[in-house]
């Protein structure tokens, strides 16, 4: 378990795959773990409060929380560049930031933003971090970088110098700057930050890609809508805490799942029975709109297909039907009592 | 081991590494002070009485050496606004540190450079020539005796030579604009030592590296600013190496300082020795009379009383010795032309010391030591108004210029030459 | 919680059987990429243009005013420049010691690190992994490559511009000794070599500011201003005890280059005081950078 029980609890979390991790160190199974990881800064604040993050191999996971969560300064720790407080982190099985010069050659990351000499161009940037990269084979180095910039759609903008580059090109040379080699991890923090609707559709493109293939892909954000779709796994960040984290599918829970129906007036009653009678819970008739008159209830196990056949059994008209899952914006609503995104 | 206690670790190895810059600054401070540390460490020399030592200097006589050589005065004078002088000129002696760079061969040929922190004040005694070289103005100055002088000069030579002497330096050779050195000015100081003084030897100390034996001449006078001269004797090469002259008004540090920081007894090359007027320099020639035989004589303290100089008198004995000047204009001195009024009056003094700083403080022949400075400010920032006239009070010297003309000089305290003066 | 042993971790990675190896040259090719970027870089070539315009400036002046009244004038080594033009080279080298020289490596060095931590490409050379130490001694060199640039300039334009306007001649000494033009021109590099190493220490004081801050502007004014206060407190005869330790007391004994017989004790001195400041403040420099967070 690696949060706080009560609030698994109250989310009616069952993160399985969480339950007995055998040994924290173990590669095949953990991509990044770490073990009351804190971060107090000499100001005395305290950015990460004893974190217990857990991603699994091959997963895409979604770390979020507002701006000023934390996300940032836990990233900087696994990656070796803020010491922890206290506490212990793991990438790829190996302890941060000792094992630094073996693990991160297999780490491509994306911290806070891209950032680059503003006065060369984008493949002169890419050949500098390639030639501060020790391991790397420097004969394959022109033609790595040539695919990094071509994959993140780069390859035009080249030989432009940074400093011209919009804010979404300065994002794809950070992407492209991660995916210099093959990686067995990405920690791409905030990879969608100043891109289009069309970019971000990109990135998160790639970022299935990637995993896909294999990588382990961390991610995070604060625009959770954004990412919360190619995410296999999230963990939810809150003032320093990890409020929680598992697969995305267990993490929203099966009882908050409602179906909608739209039926005309006439048929609420009838409509009304009919769920009842096949054991959905809460039903609510709703007042009724220019479109029709909508009727929802909470679906539980029942098969939202079966309900719609015996609605129409029945004789009812069905006028529209829908599955409605709860957002995680809304479960961190009700875990944290307060918006997401508090900056916006 | 458990997990946790790593990172608790791992933060007091970061934290061991500011050990490092520590020990690197320790090491660093222990290399720049350790040395002057253990620098004093004693030497066994034998024992020897202040005669025997005195013997064994006049024995040794000069020697070749080269050396630097840091000259430091504290002799109380007034703020004087050296600012205005940039670089190597002898006036800098008045005051602070400076940096003498010494090469001789023992003899009659000698090399002074007085350093500057760019600029170089070279004085070259080949025999009977001398040269003087200014860096910043790029100034020759040749001092050559007069062709009848030359003549007796080399004919002095040839008897020194038969009569085995090693040399005559010191005595007939040309002193043009002359820089002291430690070695000449100890030399001097002992062979005056058992004048009007008791002598005796001190611990041995360390002078540029090399054990020496500390003689301390203390003049019996009670009335003298000067409380002691004391000379560092080489202990291999009796060579004096360091000379402090110790005021009665200062106990903490000596009024006038000059010894070697680093000194080696080899010959220095020919090309060291020798000057040739570099190409562009402005040359001036200067020809100094040779002192007659009688004039030699008399520069010897015990045949004082014997012919001085018009307008000059001497009162006193050894180190009470005031030296009294007649129609003096001092005007005319202190407006920038000190060589035709200093002309008449520069020889030889009763006190040594007196000597010594009147050398310093009245320019030499043919060239004033202060040639770019306001030399009236000067005067007056160095001087004090008193009754009659105006005094110039160092650690050392007192000087006083009454508005008669008359100039009294004395190794003694102000009120001494006032009392004289009345 | 038990920790399982190191070796076991290799072997249960199961697709990274192929472990990140440094490969030979590895430095080599962080040096030269870092060589480029310092040397290379706008503001460097600014730099360097205005001190290497130093000499031609000054000789031109000195040129076009050698049959005038104002010829001869002006401290140190200038008078002697029109009656040759090596003299140019320790001229321009003199003038540019108390103030221009200081500055333009107190740039370089104290962009060094707080340059990358402001561009924010710090993190992301760590993140390659660059070893702090490495990089801070990357940096130490291309601060170093760029203080040795800067006197390059000078004394290069001096030569080809005190050449081409004065001729070069056998030089007179400051003990008014000439020596031939071989040994003049010997003695005159050796000048620069001297002002070179002489800028070692100002370069590691830039280093160790370089890595307090994120903020270039602030770590070059600090670097510049210990060369000043250093120069100041130099003139101040009650501080007569610490002189011989400050950063800029010795930095004129490349005049020692120009006298009849070099003192190398001298020299020796002025290069010990240098290489002292170097160990302290590199040490500082690199316990600092090698424990610091880095958040920018």
């Amino acid at each position: 378990m690696t949060v706080a029980p009560s609030r698994d609890e109250a989310a009616g979390v069952h993160p399985a795959a969480l339950a007995a991790p055998a040994d924290v160190a173990d590669a095949s199974v953990w991509a990044v773990r770490t073990e009351g990881l804190t971060k107090r800064f000499r100001s005395g604040q305290v950015a990460v409060d004893g974190i217990d993050l857990a991603v699994p191999r091959g997963a895409v996971y979604g770390f979020l929380g507002p701006n000023g969560s934390g996300k940032t300064t836990t990233i900087r720790m696994l990656l070796g560049l803020v010491q922890p407080t206290s506490g212990v982190a793991w990438l790829l099985g190996r302890r941060m930031p000792e094992s630094a010069a073996t693990v991160l050659p297999r780490v491509g990351a994306l911290v806070e933003g891209p950032a680059f000499q503003p006065y060369l161009t984008g493949r002169a940037n890419l050949a500098r971090l390639e030639a501060a990269d020790a391991t790397a084979d420097p004969r394959t180095a022109r033609g790595r970088a040539e695919a990094a910039l071509e994959r993140v759609g780069l390859a035009a903008a080249a030989a432009k110098p940074y400093r011209q580059y919009s804010l979404g090109m300065k994002q794809r040379l950070g992407l492209a700057a991660a995916l210099l080699r093959p990686r067995d991890l990405l920690v791409l923090d905030e990879p969608t930050n100043g891109l289009d609707p069309q970019g971000t559709r990109e990135v998160r493109h790639l970022v299935r890609e990637l995993a896909a293939a294999g990588t382990t892909v961390l991610v995070s954000s604060h625009l959770l809508t954004e990412i919360e779709q190619v995410c296999s796994h999230v963990g939810i960040m809150s003032r320093g805490r990890l409020l929680v984290q598992g697969e995305r599918e267990s993490l929203v829970a099966r009882e908050a799942v409602r179906v909608r129906l739209l039926t005309r007036p006439a048929d609420v009653a009838a409509a009304t029975a009919v769920l009842r009678r096949l054991g959905l819970h809460d039903v609510v008739d709703e007042p009724a709109g220019a479109e029709g008159a909508p009727v929802t209830a909470t679906v539980g196990d029942h098969d939202p297909a079966a309900v719609v056949a015996a609605l129409v059994a029945e004789g009812v008209a069905v006028l529209g039907f829908g599955v409605e899952r709860p957002s995680l914006e809304q479960m961190f609503v009700e875990l944290t009592g307060e918006g997401f995104d508090v900056a916006r | 081991m458990t997990e946790k206690t790593r990172p608790l670790s791992a933060r007091a190895a970061r934290r061991a590494r500011w050990a490092v810059p520590t020990v690197v600054g320790v090491v660093v401070a222990g290399a720049f002070v350790g040395p002057a540390l253990v620098a004093n460490a004693d030497s066994d020399l034998p024992d020897l009485t202040p005669e025997q030592l005195l013997d064994k200097v006049a024995a040794a006589g000069p020697t070749a050496l080269s050396g630097t050589a840091v000259y430091t005065a504290r002799l109380g004078l007034p703020e004087i606004p050296l600012g205005d002088i940039a670089g190597a000129d002898p006036v800098n002696l008045l005051g602070g540190s400076s940096t003498l760079r010494v090469w001789t061969d023992g003899t009659e040929r000698s090399r002074v450079a007085l350093l500057g922190a760019t600029s170089e004040y070279s004085v070259v005694t080949d025999g009977p020539e001398a040269w003087t070289y200014s860096s910043d103005d790029e100034e020759v100055v040749h001092y050559t005796l007069s062709k009848a002088d030359r003549a007796r000069f080399d004919a002095m030579q040839e008897h020194a030579r038969g009569d085995g002497a090693t040399g005559t330096s010191g005595m007939a050779g040309v002193h043009g604009g002359d820089l002291p050195t430690p070695q000449e000015a100890g030399r001097e100081a002992l062979a005056r030592a058992e004048q009007d003084a008791t002598i005796t030897v001190e611990a041995p100390t360390t002078v540029a590296g090399r054990p020496a034996y500390q003689v301390v001449v203390d003049p019996t006078s009670t009335t003298t600013l000067v409380d002691r001269i004391v000379v560092a004797v080489d202990a291999r090469t009796w060579t004096p190496l360091r000379v402090q002259a110790w005021s009665t008004t200062d106990a903490d540090a000596p009024a006038l300082e000059m010894g070697f920081t680093d000194v080696s007894f080899a010959s220095p090359p020919d090309s060291v020795l020798s000057f040739t007027s570099p190409p562009g320099a402005s040359t001036r020639d200067v020809v100094v009379p040779m002192p007659s035989a009688r004039d030699m004589a008399q520069a010897r303290p015990d045949h004082l009383e014997g012919g001085l100089p018009d307008g000059v008198s001497v009162t006193g004995t050894g180190w009470d010795s005031v030296v009294e000047l007649s129609d003096v204009d001092v005007a005319a001195l202190v407006q920038g032309d000190p060589a035709q009024v200093a002309q008449g009056f520069r020889k030889t003094f009763g006190s040594r010391g007196a000597q010594e700083l009147y050398e310093k403080w009245v320019p030499a022949e043919g060239e004033g030591p202060v040639p770019d400075l306001d030399t009236a400010a000067l005067y007056d920032s160095l001087t004090t108004p008193v009754d009659g006239g105006r005094v110039l009070r160092s650690a050392l010297l007192s000087v006083l210029v009454l508005d008669d003309g008359r100039v009294l000089v004395g190794a003694v305290p102000v009120d001494v030459l006032q009392d004289l003066a009345r | 919680m038990s920790l399982a042993e190191p070796t076991t971790d290799a072997a249960t990675e199961p697709r990274l059987a192929e472990q990140p190896r440094r490969r030979p040259g590895a430095f080599g090719r962080l040096l030269r990429s870092e060589l480029r970027l310092v040397l290379g870089r706008r503001r460097a070539i600014v730099l360097l243009t205005g001190l290497a315009l130093v000499p031609l400036l000054l000789g031109l002046v000195l040129f076009v005013t050698r049959d005038t009244a104002l010829a001869g004038q002006g401290p140190g080594f200038i008078a002697q420049v029109t009656g040759n033009g090596l003299f140019l080279v320790v001229a321009a080298l003199f003038l540019c010691m108390p103030f221009l020289l200081p500055l333009c490596i107190g740039i370089a060095s104290g962009d060094a690190v707080a340059g990358e931590a402001s561009t924010g490409t710090l993190r992301y050379l760590l993140v390659v992994p660059v070893g702090r130490s490495r990089l801070l001694l990357v940096k130490a060199i291309g601060a170093l490559a760029f203080a040795a640039a800067a006197v390059a300039a000078i004394a290069v334009v001096g030569l080809v511009a005190g050449a081409a306007l004065f001729g070069v001649q056998d030089i007179t000494l400051l003990s008014g000794t000439t020596v031939p033009v071989g040994e003049s021109v010997l003695r005159v590099l050796a000048v620069a070599a001297y002002v070179g190493l002489s800028m070692t220490g100002l370069v590691a004081v830039g280093l160790f500011f370089s890595t307090l801050t994120e903020v270039p502007v602030g770590a070059m004014a600090a670097t510049v201003c210990v060369a000043i206060v250093s120069a100041v407190l130099d003139q101040l005869p009650q501080l007569s005890a610490i002189h011989p330790g400050l950063l800029t007391h010795h930095w004129l004994d490349f005049a020692e280059l120009l006298r009849l017989q070099p003192d190398w004790a001298v020299l020796g001195q002025g290069l010990a005081i240098q290489l002292a400041w170097v160990a302290v403040f590199s040490s500082l420099a690199w316990a600092r950078f090698t424990t610091a967070d880095v958040s920018s």
